[in-house]
């Protein structure tokens, strides 16, 4: 590994990271909705979340840019506000978050919606508010979902590819990811660094789903025995 | 008291009731579908399109008019599902402990009325129904409710089972300050739990009554350890030493035969048991029966449970109806229903002088 690519990695890791601790809170809140909701207007939520899921990344890409560009109010409010987002780290931040978000409330919703009501019911008769009824029932029967929506969408950023480099371009040293490093030594001819660059990106992934795996399993273990 | 007022929306019906409890103990039954566990959850305050008042013992948890609505939490108001619904990420300790907030005497005290101390280690996959039921029960009656609201406790469970966790249940509404609102399939468990029946369909309030009254009449039948009997007073009428039988008397002129009790002199008064198992049904008089006692009848109503039904008949000029327990095939195939004819059949020696 060369210098270069230590920073590389870290800057990945790091956007991966923060991107999906952005979207575990929200995403949380979001598959409970899902997950419990009965009420009209849950299929446009449904569709709408699900939306990045299906389009070409570089069309959300796209979408991005034109939302945060200066023609749009949002982004004109944050062009006064002192806030440049496009071709920065926080629009690979954005970036990354919107495309990981779907996979982590898909993931959650799932586990939510197998823990049975009633046992939040019941918590509820036993003197629980609805916030306490959900952190000691409904998150411990699903957090493994919930924890596999998070490696789900920390992968999702670590690859993310076609939405980054339309809001946030391919600038090194600012906003040049593995995924966009990976394209750029390959389009340039430097096949040694880009196969390096792939090896490191198995190397993140295997160690993210073992560490899943290991985790959900020594769970499994105690709480059986 | 408890006072129950309610009207929520179900999927095919509006469940619609107004029901006073006075009783420490009071019975739901129903066909399934009925309205029963949705009423609880309306009692317990999980349905939240629930409408009307609910008070209980001067509190007033529910009044929709003056946009009262206590939360679940503070109703003080426990909910026993038929499952147990135990949290299965939790030891039995943790379960019983779980909403009790640091009252370890309480906590204690349940632990101990239902005598689980040697199972709290254990997690829910690892326990029978019967310890289930009564981790549950204890879990709720550890936190102080006023009221203990039980979705068929023991319909999971079979029948030796049931009757070890019914005394249970028994000593919990004698001696813990809590009134009970009891959903069953089984007259019998209504029978010896309950002081109040209330029967509900497609939502609505049926009939109310003491279960016996409700379910036969005074004196006419009740539960025991061998399940719902028939109680009929009656006259020795005659002996026949020959044949082995003695008949008895009984009001409306019915005769019955019974296997030879010379013991009994003729004329004096006998009260004969018959268990609602052992009572025979047939659609026609069956000719050739070794039974010896054949009457015509009349359905007077179907209690039906979850594996079996209880079938009320009128029998000639007896007053107290006659119970028979009947399976679902059995009450399917002789099509039984409210003012269907019949005739009930039982053999001498399936009655009991008591």
């Amino acid at each position: 590994m060369e210098a270069g690519d230590l920073e590389l990695v870290a800057f990945t890791l790091r956007i991966a990271a923060l991107s999906t601790l952005l979207v575990v809170g929200p995403g949380i809140a979001c598959a409970l909705l899902l997950a419990r909701w009965r009420g009209p207007g849950r299929g446009v939520i449904e569709t709408l979340l699900s939306l990045p899921l299906v389009l070409p990344p570089t069309a959300v890409g796209l979408l991005l840019l034109w939302m945060l560009g200066r023609h749009s109010p949002l982004g004109r409010a944050l062009v006064a506000r002192g806030l440049d987002v496009v071709f920065t780290w926080k629009a690979v931040l954005l970036a990354t978050t919107v495309m990981s978000f779907p996979l982590f409330v898909r993931s959650a919703r799932t586990a939510f919606e197998e823990v049975d009501p009633r046992l939040v019911g019941i918590a509820r008769t036993l003197g629980c508010g609805p916030v306490s009824a959900f952190f000691r029932v409904t998150l411990p029967l699903a957090w493994r979902g919930v924890l596999a929506g998070a490696v789900l969408a920390f992968s999702r950023a670590l690859g993310e590819f076609g939405a980054t480099i339309m809001v946030a371009g391919n600038i090194p040293g600012r906003t040049r990811t593995l995924a966009l490093a990976i394209f750029s030594e390959s389009q340039q001819g430097h096949d040694e660094r880009a196969m390096r660059l792939v090896a490191i990106t198995v190397a993140l992934a295997f160690a993210a789903l073992w560490t899943t795996d290991w985790l959900t399993h020594r769970r499994a273990r105690t709480t059986e025995a | 008291m408890i006072h129950i007022d309610v009207e929520a929306p179900l999927a095919r019906f509006l469940l619609k009731v107004d029901l006073v409890l006075d009783e420490r103990a009071t019975a739901i039954m129903g066909p399934s579908g009925a309205g029963k566990t949705s009423l609880l959850e309306a009692v317990a305050g999980l349905r939240p399109r629930t409408r009307g008042r609910i008070v209980v013992d001067g509190e007033v948890l529910l009044d929709s008019a003056a946009g009262v609505r206590l939360a679940p939490e503070a109703r003080r108001i426990g909910w026993v599902p038929q499952d147990a619904g135990l949290f299965p990420h939790l030891s039995a300790h943790d379960n019983v402990r779980f909403g009790a907030s640091g009252d370890r005497r309480r906590v204690d005290a349940a632990i101990e009325a239902l005598e689980i101390a040697s199972l709290l280690d254990r997690r829910p996959a690892a326990l029978s129904g019967g310890e289930k039921q009564r981790v549950a029960l204890a879990r709720a009656l550890a936190t102080g409710p006023r009221l203990l609201l039980l979705d068929e406790p023991l319909a999971g469970l079979d029948v030796a089972l049931r009757e070890r966790v019914l005394p249970w249940l028994q000593r919990i509404r004698d001696e813990w300050d809590v009134k009970l609102l009891y959903v069953t399939h089984h007259l019998g468990e209504a029978i010896a739990l309950a002081g109040d029946l209330v029967l509900l369909r497609d939502g609505a309030v049926e009939a109310r009554g003491a279960p016996i009254a409700l379910a036969a009449r005074p004196g006419a039948s009740r539960a025991s350890a061998s399940g719902l009997e028939n109680l009929r007073r009656g006259r020795v009428a005659a002996h026949d030493p020959a044949g082995g039988i003695t008949t008895v008397e009984l009001a409306g002129g019915i005769a019955v035969a019974i296997p030879l009790a010379p013991e009994l002199p003729v004329g004096t008064a006998a009260t004969l048991a018959v268990r609602a198992e052992d009572l025979l049904v047939a659609y026609a008089e069956v000719p050739g029966l070794s039974a010896r006692n054949q009457y015509p009848a009349r359905v007077r109503c179907v209690l039906p449970g979850d594996a079996d039904a209880v079938v009320e008949f009128e029998v000639g000029g007896d007053t107290a109806p006659w119970l028979a327990r009947l399976t679902l095939s059995a009450v399917d195939a002789l099509g039984l229903e409210p003012g269907r004819r019949a005739w009930l059949a039982v053999k001498s020696h399936s009655i009991r002088v008591v």
